[in-house]
């Protein structure tokens, strides 16, 4: 079955350019309405290791996603859009539409406004747009920080924002952003899915979250400085197998993410950094007993990339990627995962690029930490090392 | 010499990078109350994170697809290239913080939409004829 959405996709894929150019925006009572979309497809070919749920280690195109949006200005203050987004990557996803977002803007002024509905969370450089590769010059953002396969733990929530835009005069500006919502609960995730092929599925989760986003844009032209803070919780119901498919109950509070960034654009360089500690102490309760373990995490990147010419683009990343207590603290290639790639990024119109990435990985995390490597695509057995080559091309009007 | 020579050259290097900014006429329509806009306005009203000036006129920007004027103006007031700025813009499309500005292909058609169009701020270049839309003065 999946090889036949795959061959949809590739179709899909191959008819985008012709679907895109007749795309149009249109008025509805006289207010112009915007439609967007992208469509990404990619193939992922690895020496070691599957990764990312991919049969990588044969080579892979389940490597799919697609997203449409509209949107439209009701008033010169307010506005109103939704996306909706669908994905097959390797076993997640499965191509099931979802909101990606959907919500309402009050802009009362420019230093303050309010959305509500689902909005995607203003997180650290990339999170609210880490879906859209086609906007970065890599084919996979650094792993470390922005995990394809966990991207639904942190990319929306239902509530609301406030935020706004302060003039620091000769100091630059201030963006902010404060929120409050619902998380979001994604059954098709890498959480659900890691759980699942361990053999104790998830049979329910939700949790809330509270954070706030503050990005200095600086005096100096393209240097921008941020920080992130996020308060968030998680209660989980597990069958644990290894106890009789007895009730596991786990209360991931408070989880705390906090992130520190940086981005600096230059003539054609483009330089950034990204620093990621997820604090998470997590209480578990089965038949009766209750103990704590450290679900900690923390990573980083760095990234400097280079415009060649108006449709070449290359550059080079180092993400990291640490576990705090790993189940088997022997093993040392579990308390990481290290990443060294290089890319090169074609863009062939204003609307299509390809880019062509090789990374050199070292460890591959722990197992309750996920992040692309699943002892369940690999039954006998993860490698320290993996070299993984992918190919990713997308379309986007 | 050699040193005399350098000088002049850096010399005409800056006075022909400051002629850029000196060939480019901001333009309004004329629902626009301010008369004079800041380089720093300027950059917020075409980064999308400033939709009003300091008189509370309600602006929207009009970009040239490309040019030498566009690029001027880019490099002048917005700080980013091209390619950069379509970036930026289409993140905030697809997280639905903002929407595509539009972009005409030429002065002419800049001038003319400028001036039918309610709040919208755009730029030309200075020899461009603009009877009907308000010219603002860069502070």
């Amino acid at each position: 079955m999946n090889k036949i959405k795959t061959a949809l996709a590739a179709v899909a894929t191959l008819f985008a350019p012709s679907l895109l150019k007749a795309q149009f925006d249109f008025t509805v009572d006289d207010k112009p309405v915007q439609i967007h979309s992208f469509l990404q497809q990619g193939f992922a070919y690895s020496n070691e290791n599957n990764f990312l749920t991919m049969d990588t280690s044969s080579g892979s195109f389940a490597m799919t996603d697609v997203g449409a949006n509209a949107s439209v200005a009701l008033t010169d203050k307010f506005h109103v859009g939704a996306q909706v987004y669908m994905r097959n990557i390797g076993e997640l996803g499965d191509y099931h539409v979802q909101l990606d977002w959907g919500y309402g803007d009050y802009k009362f002024k420019d230093w303050f406004g309010v959305r509500g509905g689902k909005i995607k969370t203003a997180l650290g450089l990339f999170n609210d747009i880490q879906d859209n590769e086609f906007l970065q010059t890599w084919a996979l953002l650094p792993q470390g920080v922005y995990p394809l396969d966990l991207r639904s733990n942190t990319i929306a929530h239902t509530g609301a924002d406030v935020y706004g835009n302060v003039s620091l005069h000769r100091a630059g500006s201030l963006g902010y952003t404060g929120y409050w919502g619902i998380r979001a609960n994604d059954p098709y995730g890498g959480l659900y899915y890691g759980n699942a092929a361990a053999g104790d599925p998830f049979i329910s989760f939700s949790g809330k979250t509270a954070g706030m986003d503050a990005r200095w844009h600086s005096s100096l032209d393209g240097l921008m400085i941020g920080v992130s803070w996020v308060d968030q919780t998680q209660d989980s119901h597990i069958l644990d197998e290894s106890a009789g498919d007895a009730l596991l109950i786990l209360r991931n509070t408070p989880q705390h993410l906090t992130s520190v960034y940086a981005d600096y654009l230059r003539g054609k360089w483009h330089l950034s950094t990204e620093y990621r500690r997820n604090y998470n102490p997590e209480t578990y309760t089965i038949l009766g007993t209750t103990a704590q373990t450290n679900q900690g995490t923390n990573g980083w990147f760095g990234t400097v990339a280079y415009r060649v010419s108006k449709w070449l683009e290359v550059g080079t990343y180092n993400s990291r990627f640490y576990v705090d207590a790993p189940q088997n603290p022997a093993n040392t290639a579990s308390n990481h995962i290290f990443d060294q790639t290089v890319t090169a990024r074609f863009d062939i119109t204003s609307w299509w690029n390809v880019k062509v990435e090789e990374h050199f990985m070292n460890g591959y995390g722990d197992t309750f930490s996920y992040h692309s490597f699943y002892l369940a695509d690999n039954p006998n057995g993860l490698k320290p090392n993996t070299d993984l080559f992918v190919v990713r091309t997308a379309f986007y009007k | 010499m050699k040193h005399l020579i350098y000088l002049l050259l850096a010399a005409l290097a800056v006075g022909s990078a400051s002629a850029w900014a000196a060939d480019i006429k901001i333009i309004a329509n004329s629902s626009v109350g301010a008369s004079s806009v800041s380089a720093e306005e300027l950059k917020g009203v075409f980064l999308s994170t400033k939709s009003s000036l300091s008189d509370g006129s309600h602006v929207e920007p009009v970009l040239l697809k490309g040019g030498a004027v566009h690029e001027a103006f880019l490099k002048d007031y917005v700080g980013k290239s091209d390619s950069a700025l379509e970036t930026y813009y289409r993140s905030l499309v697809f997280t639905g913080k903002g929407s595509m500005p539009k972009t005409l292909a030429t002065d002419a058609e800049v001038v003319a939409y400028v001036e039918k169009t309610k709040g919208a701020i755009g730029y030309v270049a200075a020899a461009t004829t603009t009877a009907d839309v308000k010219v603002l003065e860069v502070k």
